[in-house]
This record gives structure tokens, sequence and C-alpha cells, in this order.
């Protein structure tokens, strides 16, 4: 006796059968999974990543997503995203760019005397230094005085001053304190 | 800047750590990197700062160590577009892994990442070499993922017929080796 069988619709059977492989698939790497979903992949290429694919779901839908993402027209992004990423490269290569001049170069301790001569280059900014404080110090002083000098009205302001002082003096001596 | 700029970045300058070439890469690369994240993190409830948090762990990345992962990026193979898409997904990926270390109320886990194959029920095993691997995709994606056949089509860059026409000769083979009736009575 014959037995009768539905037939069974296209779901139906594939549902029915394991399609998963004995042998787990490699994993794929982002680039041949990029080669992969721009199709530059040959056939015998393809065959592993399409494989890897089939047999999980993550990757699965990741492919159906980043295709679709990359099909349409993106949204613009968070200007704070640009900022905060712009942030992340730049330190040294800012400095290298800010440090273009002789000053600059001489600050930043580099380049000026063609060598990482550190310590001489120190002794010589202390010299620098000392001969700026003690210049200035200089300077101003004699210019004070000079000044003073050519201008005349500076002694008989003090003179007038030492006048005021004494008439104080008196008046308080007068008063006994 | 955009997309189409990404491919115009001097990638030499810009593993060198070119700070003008990495301002132009960030600006054409944000979009997609943005869109991409956006799209992995969207049906897991993240707010905007996990968002922001997962695009800045794309750039992190593809800087760090000295721009260690730039340098495996080969442009014979793909399109640094492509690739970076696939990367960022990568990263988004495991940002998701480290915010769910912690315990998570049930029903925010979405269902799919709840749902377990009932492995008790015996299938009957395809013989390695039956099917080939696209077929085999193509019949997952119709009849596990229920996807459409456009979205299908477009993701392994073939017109719709060509689906279907793959589609047809993996059950027709099937339905040989295992010698089912075909429900159309020929089909």
């Amino acid at each position: 006796m014959a037995t009768q069988r539905t037939p069974r619709s296209d779901k139906e059977l594939w549902r029915s059968l394991a399609s998963q492989s004995v042998v787990a698939p490699a994993a794929v790497s982002d680039m041949d999974l990029a080669a992969w979903l721009e199709g530059r992949l040959s056939e015998d290429a393809a065959a592993p990543v399409e494989a890897a694919v089939a047999a999980d779901p993550t990757l699965r839908r990741a492919a159906i997503d980043l295709a679709d993402v990359l099909a349409k027209p993106l949204p613009a992004e968070p200007q704070r995203m640009v900022v905060r990423a712009r942030a992340l490269v730049g330190f040294e290569t800012g400095r290298k760019v800010t440090s273009g001049g002789l000053f600059g170069r001489w600050l930043s301790g580099r380049g000026l005397f063609g060598g990482p001569r550190q310590a001489f280059q120190k002794s010589i900014m202390a010299v620098a230094a000392l001969v700026i404080a003690s210049g200035g110090f200089v300077v101003g002083g004699g210019l004070g005085e000079s000044l003073a000098q050519r201008e005349g009205y500076s002694v008989v302001e003090t003179a007038s001053t030492a006048t005021g002082s004494n008439e104080v003096t008196e008046f308080f001596a007068g008063d006994g304190i | 800047m955009g997309v189409a700029e990404l491919n115009q970045i001097d990638l030499q300058a810009l593993a060198r750590g070119d700070k003008r070439t990495w301002d132009a890469f960030v600006a054409a690369a944000a979009p997609l990197i943005n869109a991409v994240v956006r799209r992995t993190l969207s049906s897991y409830r993240l707010g905007e700062d996990d968002v922001m948090d997962a695009a800045h762990d794309v750039f992190v990345r593809l800087c760090a160590q000295d721009f260690r992962l730039l340098r495996t990026y080969d442009p014979a193979r793909a399109g640094l577009p492509t690739w970076l898409a696939v990367v960022s997904r990568s990263c988004a990926i495991d940002l998701l892994r480290r915010r769910r270390q912690a315990t998570e109320p049930i029903d925010d886990v979405p269902e799919a990442f709840l749902g377990v194959e009932d492995r008790h029920v015996e299938k009957l095993r395809i013989p390695e070499g039956l099917l080939t691997a696209r077929q085999i995709l193509i019949l997952r994606y119709l009849y596990n993922e229920e996807r459409d056949v456009i979205e299908i089509a477009q993701l392994l860059s073939v017109d719709a017929q060509t689906i279907r026409s793959t589609h047809h000769k993996a059950l027709l083979r099937l339905r040989a080796h295992f010698r089912e009736e075909d429900p159309a009575g020929g089909g």
C-alpha cells in the first residue's frame, strides 16, 4: 500500500532540512566582507564568505544593513562627533606646524643647533634670561636717573615735598605729639 | 564633504598622522560612521550618547597604535567607504557587548537575541556540495530571515530575476535529492 505524501511548500521543505554544515565556516575578516559586499570577489573567493554569512544570522543581518546604508543618502552627522574625532589626532603635528619659525624652533629646543643638545640649549637659555633680567634692571634705573636730570622739576618737587614734610612735623610738634 | 570625498583621501598622509588629512578624513567619514552606528544600535534602545561613543570608538580604533587598523585597509580589494562601514558596524557591536555586560531587563533584549533554535528536532542534513554557498545564502535570506527578493538582489549586486532563478534551481536540487514531490506539480 502506497502512502500518500502531502506535498510541502518550499519554505517547509527548507525548514525540515539542516542546512548547517558540520564544519563551522572560517571567520570572515572586515576586508573580505567589504570586498564581498562590493561584489569584487571571484566565485571561488566569494564562496567561503557566503558560507560564513549564510551560517551566521548576525552576519546576515549585518550584510543587509550595510548594503542598505551604503545605497542610500546619508543623514548629517552631529557636529560634536566631528569635533571629538578631530581632537584625536593633531597634538604632535600641530606642534610641528606652530614651531616653524626660528624663535619657535629655539623655544621648542630642537633644530636650531642641529641636534638634540638639550643641556647646552638650556644653559644658553638660562644665560639669555639672566642677560635680559639684568639688562632690564640697568636700563630701567639709568633711564629714571637721566630723565630726572633732564627734566629738572623732580628736584623742585622733592624739595617742596620736603618742605611739606617739615610743616607736618612742626604741626605735630606744636601739639606736643 | 561626504562618502565620495573619502576616496580622495591621501591614505599615506593619513597613516603618517598628518593633521590636515585626518581632519578631512573625519569630515568625510563622519556621516557614514554615524549612519552605520545608528543603524546597528537602532534596535537596542540606546541613547544619543551611546551612538556618539560608538562613533568615537570607530575613530579611536582607526588611529590607535599608530593607525594600525587603517594600515590594514587595502584599496585594491574594496572601497574605503565599504570597508569603513564594516569596521563601524564591528565597533558598534563591540560597544553593545560592553554595555550588555551588566544585568539587563529581559524586555529590553530584542527577540532575535533570545530566540533559540530547537535542536531537538531531527533534521535531514543536506549533503556537502549539493547546494552552492550562494544558493544556501539565498534560501536562508528568503526563509530564515524572510527577506524580500529585491533586498537580496541589492545585497548581492544582481537583479531580482537572478535571485529567483537561483532559488528555483536550489529547490529543484533539494527536491530531486530528497525525492520530494513538487507542490506546484513541476516547478
